[in-house]
């Protein structure tokens, strides 16, 4: 067992975790935050990404114990400026249909308009590329993306 | 799917890492390709020593005689937006920027790219055409190991239990050009077809990876590289010189796809690198 | 998104209306609630030990000495608990194969399910699961449906004479003397590969029992909680169907893989009834591409027989599906080959048929159900035929085509394989998408790249009834769908219907559609779903009916209501109740107005004002059932343009069109975003996805990293375009669309490829189109 300290959505959190337990299950379980999904638990869909230190990284590859010490920020506390405008363009373009893969889509997306990489469409299918949807084609999530750049950049 | 029970250990220091390691324990890195065979539990480590934090293993450095200096534990994001610094940091940030997704580009690092082997990965591909050499380093002792003589194959590479990979040296490369070519099915997945090529004046050279063998490096004649190409590669001299030097090498089944889709991308980067 | 809607509706009406959904909220908040969000006290969790083998004698199962008791449950703890499932048909022709609800003395596919290991977590269940030894004595492996249907290919289900599920044909017309005036007769032998719905939530259930109350209670990741109940109820012993209730939470996509009867919901179900605490079972991702139903898997021969001219006389079809291990409950494998050769003609009228259509078990995962159901294989066999067809007597394949389509004036019209057709304009879909997709020419490429353009034609039937699942010969016969419409006290319009919503938005349509009726903006009505507790009977979410379906009821439960609160408000207005309107949130007289909450506070609590002859309450149970139950036909037309990297013989994507008419849309933003996610699904069966199996039957492809589904830049925005042709049979003209969107593409995408490589003599025989054949094929 290994105790970790982390801030999770800005609040601190300390605990003894097992060293096998993924970032992604002791965000879901024992802190109940279910918005993080898994959805391979191999790094190949996206649904579980979270925002680690301000960047995004898989919660399905990281043991909870590597990110002692590090800010994690899920879905749930998501709030800045920028993810509420994204959350508007989410639902305007459809950007969701079951909504599983939406959270790691968001963690995604913030970060691809964070990098200044949201201006075209064929920069941001590129980017979005480690995020897999089934249900939407990814059309509106683009359209999402591109239309919160826009909105943001002068 | 969920890994297997281990220890974790975070050592501070880079000495507490190699003491942890000479007692069986399993190098931790960005684990983004540890973890999924974790999870497959393909591969399971009784101990884990987590070295993605070094301080040691985190910078890069231009040394006087122009040796780019880059520790192991290196992330390709943190390549990708630029901390290489000298005349290769621009190639090998694009390189970056073409392995996997951004959110596994922020932990895998280029040291762990190295010791998976992976022969479809870039890094191995990359540093084999640059004639990298690896510092590897256990309590008490050190080596340095040419990357061809490093990577073995799938999956293999020379390390020694208990050896840490701290350090990878690339040689000054003086007006050198370079060019990447990769051939995938789906973006950021790993590649069917990976070529790195370097044009010096005089010379050119262009390693194939994704090969059942360590990613090959062959010499081609530099004059077929900077002419203008036939629209159609498959019938050029470049690419029948290509087909030649690695049917001569004898790492593929010459007649498969797979044959031509390492000389087809070995082409192509060729082609890129002689770009102005 | 990209696209435009011909509609002539007023803009009073919310149906009709691009509206946003009311799901979003929670799912953009991170509440959305899926099966393994639960948390219940005191639950374990569940991991199954399954088939390493494709097909095995199975001998004992060695435990570890020091396996915690009750931990290992193998086939005999659930004797006398459980029954085989089986699946059928009522079809003379069909053989039924019993699938285990777990493995017992045989295996038949890598992924079977052999033993269930429970534990304090998950991962402990593993650790344990992977320490049992079962023994396996291996048997020879069918792996590919025509070995199967080899003399030597021993019979896999004990009983069985042969390895054929069904085989059924039948010849319609003169189709000698059609062949016989045809000048051209053309011949392709194609071939459709294994690919699997994969929802990005994998499949999982909790199950809980209840000691007091008698009560079972699942949580199942299910496209059609009543359905399963109804089955669990026969799977189960020492528990009735009323003591069982399913609960679908939101559900992470199912696109017809989450629409069967799966072994690990009734193990999980009788291990609850043994024990006093929930368990969980969340498959993983290894475990869904082994063990949720897999799909298509065709092989096909197909003739076109035709005049000179350009007349389409007769076509001839052999259908070969690979059904796998064992007949998945309800559909059975044979849906797909049967589904297949009904829906061939598509929107094409010709003189004679002749089809024959097969289904064989092989030692691979049960095939089952994934959006399309056996039209994207029909429809690639088709449209493959008649762009070879064209090309054979040097006609435009967009002219071949329309010179052989159904007329609209010839609606209603029946096949030649006997579908009823009740409406659509076929010739004018065609005409927008060739126009749309050909405008900006073919454009300049370099000489390694060849540039082609396809169509894909097709008819869909939606939301058939009762006797179209008859004539099917389906066990169940459904053919209706309900909905209970309350207001309560204060107003507030609750809608449940029977259906299931996982990413269509029938939350939202079913509530524009409630309002409307009702005259109260669609977010003040919460339809709630998926709950056989809380819901009315309903067949669930699958074969693009719920729209349709439920939005008749939803329709025809309101319209009650409304009649009931017109009553109520002219008995406290004063006025005849035919001159009240329900709009705005108030129910208008010629003189005044009461507002929706007081007419609601009448029903309930103010006795006093509600005329004795109005029963109180404002709470209704409607069923609809289709006056007309042979289904109304979607149709679209996609097209796409491709370009074709000679030297590497990458395919990639230019555009694509779909030119389509799914009737009255009832939401834009839903109707197309169907219809991309649909078409996105249908690119990667085109390009990417397929299962392999090796000679032993090892599947190959077991991650999503070797099988690939289309990710954002592999696509492009589909542009889409609306036709709107009422279907006369439904309550709002409305069609389903539900599955459209991934039947063209394998077809458009293939012609489109075809007509890149014509100039080289390549044709494509097979989706996925994979880069190595075409280079094998066009290397010098
Ligand atoms: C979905 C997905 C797609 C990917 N696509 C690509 C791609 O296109 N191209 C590509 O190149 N890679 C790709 N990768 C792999 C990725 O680049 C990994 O980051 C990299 O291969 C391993 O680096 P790591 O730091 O994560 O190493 P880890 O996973 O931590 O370690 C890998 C192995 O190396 C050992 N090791 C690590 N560091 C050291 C060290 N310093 N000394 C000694 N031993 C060490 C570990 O013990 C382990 O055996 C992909 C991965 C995923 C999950
Ligand atoms: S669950 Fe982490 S990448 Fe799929
Ligand atoms: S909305 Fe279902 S996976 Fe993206």
């Amino acid at each position: 067992m290994t105790d970790i300290a982390i801030t999770i959505n800005g609040t601190a959190w300390e605990g003894t975790v097992e060293p096998r337990l993924s970032l992604a299950d002791l965000i879901r379980g024992e802190l109940t935050l279910t918005g993080t999904h898994l959805g391979c638990e191999h790094g190949v869909c996206g649904a579980c990404n979270v925002e680690v230190d301000g960047v995004p990284m898989r919660s399905c590859l990281m043991p909870a114990a590597a990110a002692d010490g590090c800010a994690i920020t899920t879905i749930e506390g998501q709030y800045g400026e920028m993810a509420e405008r994204l959350r508007a363009a989410f639902t305007t373009h459809h950007a969701l249909q079951c909504g599983f893969c939406t959270s790691g889509m968001m963690a995604t997306a913030l970060d691809i308009l964070r990098r200044g990489l949201g201006r075209d469409e064929a920069t941001i299918r590129r980017e979005l590329a480690g995020n897999i949807c089934r249900c939407t084609g990814y059309q509106g999530i683009v359209a999402a993306i591109l239309h919160v750049a826009q909105e943001t950049t002068p | 799917m969920k890994f297997p029970a281990f220890d974790y250990a975070r050592p501070a220091g880079l000495d507490a890492a190699l003491d942890l390691l000479a007692g069986e324990a399993a190098v931790l890195s960005g684990g983004q390709s540890l973890s999924p065979m974790m999870g497959f539990r393909v591969a399971r480590p009784e101990k884990l020593v987590d070295i993605s934090r070094l301080s040691a293993l985190r910078g890069a450095a231009l040394e006087p005689d122009g040796t780019l200096v880059i520790g192991a534990a290196v992330t390709h994001a943190m390549i990708e937006d630029g901390a290489l610094p000298g005349p290769l940091g621009g190639f090998l940030a694009r390189v970056a920027g073409g392995i996997a997704y951004r959110a596994i580009r922020n932990r895998g690092t280029i040291g762990g790219s190295l010791c998976q082997a992976d022969p479809a990965a870039d890094w191995p591909c990359v540093m084999s055409l640059l004639d990298a050499v690896l510092v590897l380093r256990r309590a008490g002792g050190e080596r340095q190991v040419p990357v061809r003589a490093f990577l073995l194959g799938h999956l293999m590479t020379a390390i020694e239990p208990g050896e840490l990979l701290t350090v990878i040296r690339i040689p000054p490369q003086p007006g050198a050009r370079f060019g990447m070519a990769k051939s995938t099915r789906k973006l950021g997945e790993f590649a069917e077809g990976i070529a790195a090529a370097c044009l010096t004046p005089g010379a050119a050279r262009v390693t194939l990876g994704a090969l059942e063998v360590p990613p090959a490096t062959l010499a081609v004649d530099p004059a077929l590289v900077t002419g203008p190409q036939p629209a159609r590669l498959t019938s050029s001299p470049l690419y029948a010189a290509v087909d030649a030097a690695l049917k001569a090498a004898d790492a593929t089944d010459p007649a498969g796809y797979r044959h031509h889709l390492a000389v087809l991308t070995g082409c192509r980067a060729l082609i890129e690198a002689a770009q102005p | 998104m990209d696209s435009h809607h011909d509609s002539n509706l007023s803009n009073s009406s919310q149906v009709g209306q691009p509206f946003t959904r009311l799901e979003d909220r929670r799912h953009l908040a991170g509440q959305g609630g899926f099966v393994a969000d639960l948390r219940l006290p005191g639950i374990r969790d569940v991991a199954f030990l399954r088939s390493s083998m494709a097909h095995a004698r199975l001998g004992p199962i060695a435990v570890p000495a020091d396996a915690p008791a009750g931990a290992v449950w193998t086939a005999e703890a659930f004797h006398g608990l459980v029954k085989p499932i089986r699946a059928v048909l009522d079809r003379p022709a069909y053989r039924p194969s019993d699938q285990p609800v777990m493995a017992e003395g045989t295996v038949r596919h890598v992924g079977e399910i052999v033993a269930a290991v429970l534990a304090d977590n998950r991962a402990l269940a593993e650790d344990l699961a992977e320490r049992l030894e079962p023994a396996y004595d291996p048997l020879p492996a069918i792996t590919d449906p025509e070995q199967a249907l080899l003399p030597e290919s021993a019979p896999l289900h004990p009983g069985w004479a042969d390895n054929v599920y069904m085989t059924m044909g039948r010849t319609t017309g003169d189709f000698d003397a059609m062949v016989a005036r045809a000048d051209v007769h053309v011949t392709r032998h194609l071939r459709m590969e294994r690919v699997a719905a994969m929802p990005l939530e994998t499949r999982g259930c909790v199950a809980r029992f209840d000691r007091g109350s008698g009560v079972l209670t699942l949580w199942i990741a299910t496209q059609r909680p009543h359905l399963i109940r109804t089955m669990l109820a026969e799977q189960l012993t020492g528990i009735e169907e009323r003591d069982i209730r399913v609960i679908a939470p939101d559900v992470g996509g199912g696109f017809g893989g989450k629409s069967n009867l799966y072994p690990e919901e009734i193990l999980l179900a009788a291990m609850a009834m043994r024990l006093p605490h929930p368990v969980r079972w969340i498959e993983d991702r290894w475990e869904h591409m082994v063990s949720a139903s897999h799909s298509r898997q065709h092989v096909q021969t197909i003739t076109a027989h035709a005049t000179k001219e350009g007349e389409l006389l007769a076509v001839d079809v052999r259908f070969l599906v690979d059904g796998g291990a064992y007949a998945m409950r309800t559909s059975t494998p044979a849906v797909e080959a049967n589904m297949a050769s009904s829906v061939l003609p598509g929107p094409y009228k010709f003189q004679a048929y002749r089809f024959e259509a097969t289904t064989v078990a092989t030692n691979k995962t049960p095939v089952g159900p994934f959006r399309g159901v056996g039209r994207p294989a029909a429809v690639f066999a088709m449209e493959r035929i008649m762009e070879e067809t064209a090309a054979a007597i040097g006609m435009d394949p967009v002219e071949f085509r329309l010179r052989n389509m159904i007329q609209p004036e010839e609606h209603p019209f029946t096949t030649i394989s006997g579908l009823v057709y009740d409406s659509g304009d076929y010739p004018s879909l065609l005409t927008k998408a060739a126009q749309s997709i050909r405008a900006p020419g073919k454009g300049d490429a370099p000489a390694n790249i060849a540039i082609g353009i396809g169509f894909g034609c097709y008819t869909e039937q939606t939301a058939h009834g009762a006797q179209e699942w008859h004539r099917r010969g389906s066990p169940f016969v459904y053919g209706f769908e309900a909905a209970r419409v309350r207001i309560d006290p204060s107003g507030g319009v609750l809608v449940s219907t029977g259906i299931q919503s996982h990413g269509q938005g029938l939350e939202t349509s079913l509530a524009q559609i409630a309002g409307d009726v009702l005259g109260v903006s669609y977010d003040r009505v919460r339809v709630v779903h998926g709950d056989t507790e809380l819901c009315p009977y309903g067949m669930g979410t699958v074969a693009s009916r719920s729209l349709v379906m439920a939005g008749g009821a939803v329709e025809g439960a309101c319209q009650r209501l409304a009649a009931k609160i017109r009553r109520i408000a002219a008995h406290n207005l004063d006025c005849a109740a035919d001159d009240v309107l329900l709009a705005g949130g108030e129910a208008q007289g010629p003189g005044g107005s009461i507002p929706l909450d007081a007419v609601a506070r009448i029903a309930y609590l103010e006795l006093q004002k509600l005329p004795l002859d109005v029963e109180p309450a404002l709470d209704i149970l409607y069923c609809y059932r289709p006056p007309v139950e042979t289904g109304a036909y979607s149709s679209g037309v996609h097209a796409a343009k491709v370009a074709v990297d000679l030297d590497s013989g990458h395919v990639k994507i230019l555009d694509f069109v779909v030119a389509e008419d799914c009737g009255r849309v009832i939401n834009p933003l839903i109707v197309d975003g169907q219809i991309a996610g649909g078409v996105a699904q249908g690119i990667g069966q085109a390009l990417l996805e397929e299962f392999q199996y090796d000679d032993q039957g090892q599947p190959t492809k077991v991650t999503l990293a070797d099988y690939l589904v289309p990710g954002a830049p592999e696509l492009v925005n589909v542009r889409i375009i609306h036709q709107e042709t009422l279907s006369p049979f439904t309550v709002h003209g409305a069609k389903g669309l539900g599955e459209g969107g991934a039947i063209g593409p394998p077809a458009a995408v293939a012609n489109a490829v075809s007509d890149a490589l014509r100039q080289f003599g390549v044709d494509v025989r097979r989706v996925p189109i994979r880069p190595e054949d075409l280079w094998e094929a066009l290397r010098p």
